[in-house]
């Protein structure tokens, strides 16, 4: 009864707020649409039961991601960009290919049509724990590898040149 | 809800990415629908985990390491945005030439 309500609703806010990031012209408000879509899919995430991951998705993406990009859309640009068009002249022939690629991706989920869920959704926090420290131990420790390059990189690529001078 | 909802929706976020990535001329732009496609895929790593793998976590998981790369990316591609643009003093992808020689 109430389950629908919830998705239709999630849905409906996270491809909204989707359309909006891809379409408005002000970067800003894209950037603000940006964060709420995420949290759209935070809410998704909720709805399957998959706790530990709605929890992440707001912690990684909603204030973490979302933020990110405003500062650098607040960093970067000038005034006069609002008068400018911010779509390319592709956009039709962008239509034809997300028309033909809409018709495969629909045939594979009308396959999936009569598919309830099976039982109740319970916390998963502690199984994925106990996968992330067994079975997935060795991409657990190369991720925070990775996280190490990314931080790294974007301080050796964000640094100005005057502090690589004034050193 | 069956599985086929949430694929819908799913491939209705992802296919809005796209077309973002293809026309926008905005570099920040771009990288905002990269996000939503990311997050497309999530989603049905999601929902495939609880409706085709009831009790296990391995699609859950995965999605918890997409969610990590894609913030990595997200961090390198604005410091290398923000390296551009003080070299070309433009957001806009089709004024990134400096390879052109």
């Amino acid at each position: 009864m109430l389950t629908p309500i919830a998705f239709y609703a999630l849905s409906g806010l996270t491809l909204l707020s989707a359309l909006a990031v891809v379409l408005h012209r002000n970067t800003v408000h894209s950037s603000l649409f940006l964060g709420l879509s995420l949290a759209g899919v935070a809410g998704l995430y909720a709805m399957l039961g998959a706790d530990f991951l709605f929890a992440a998705q707001v912690m990684v993406y909603v204030s973490g991601v979302a933020v990110l990009v405003m500062f650098v859309v607040m960093l970067l640009g000038r005034a006069s960009d609002l008068h400018l068009r911010q779509v390319n002249e592709y956009w039709l022939a962008a239509l034809i290919v997300c028309a033909i690629a809409s018709v495969g991706l629909f045939k594979v989920a009308a396959g999936f049509s009569g598919m309830y869920a099976p039982g109740p959704a319970a916390p998963t926090t502690r199984a994925i724990g106990g996968l992330l420290l067994g079975e997935d131990l060795v991409p657990f420790e190369l991720i925070s590898l990775v996280l190490i390059a990314a931080l790294l990189g974007a301080v050796f690529f964000a640094r100005g040149e005057e502090a690589e001078g004034g050193r | 809800m069956t599985l086929q909802n949430y694929l819908v929706v799913a491939a209705l976020l992802f296919l809005i990415g796209v077309f973002g990535a293809l026309t926008r001329r905005n570099i920040i732009g771009i990288l905002m629908s990269i996000e939503l496609m990311f997050n497309a895929a999530n989603l049905n790593l999601a929902a495939f985990d609880r409706f085709l793998h009831p009790g296990g976590v391995a699609g859950q998981t995965l999605a918890l390491f997409t969610i990590a790369v894609a913030a990595a990316e997200i961090v390198v591609g604005l410091a290398l945005l923000l390296a551009i643009y003080r070299n070309t003093d433009t957001v806009y992808a089709e004024d990134f030439n400096l390879l052109k020689g």
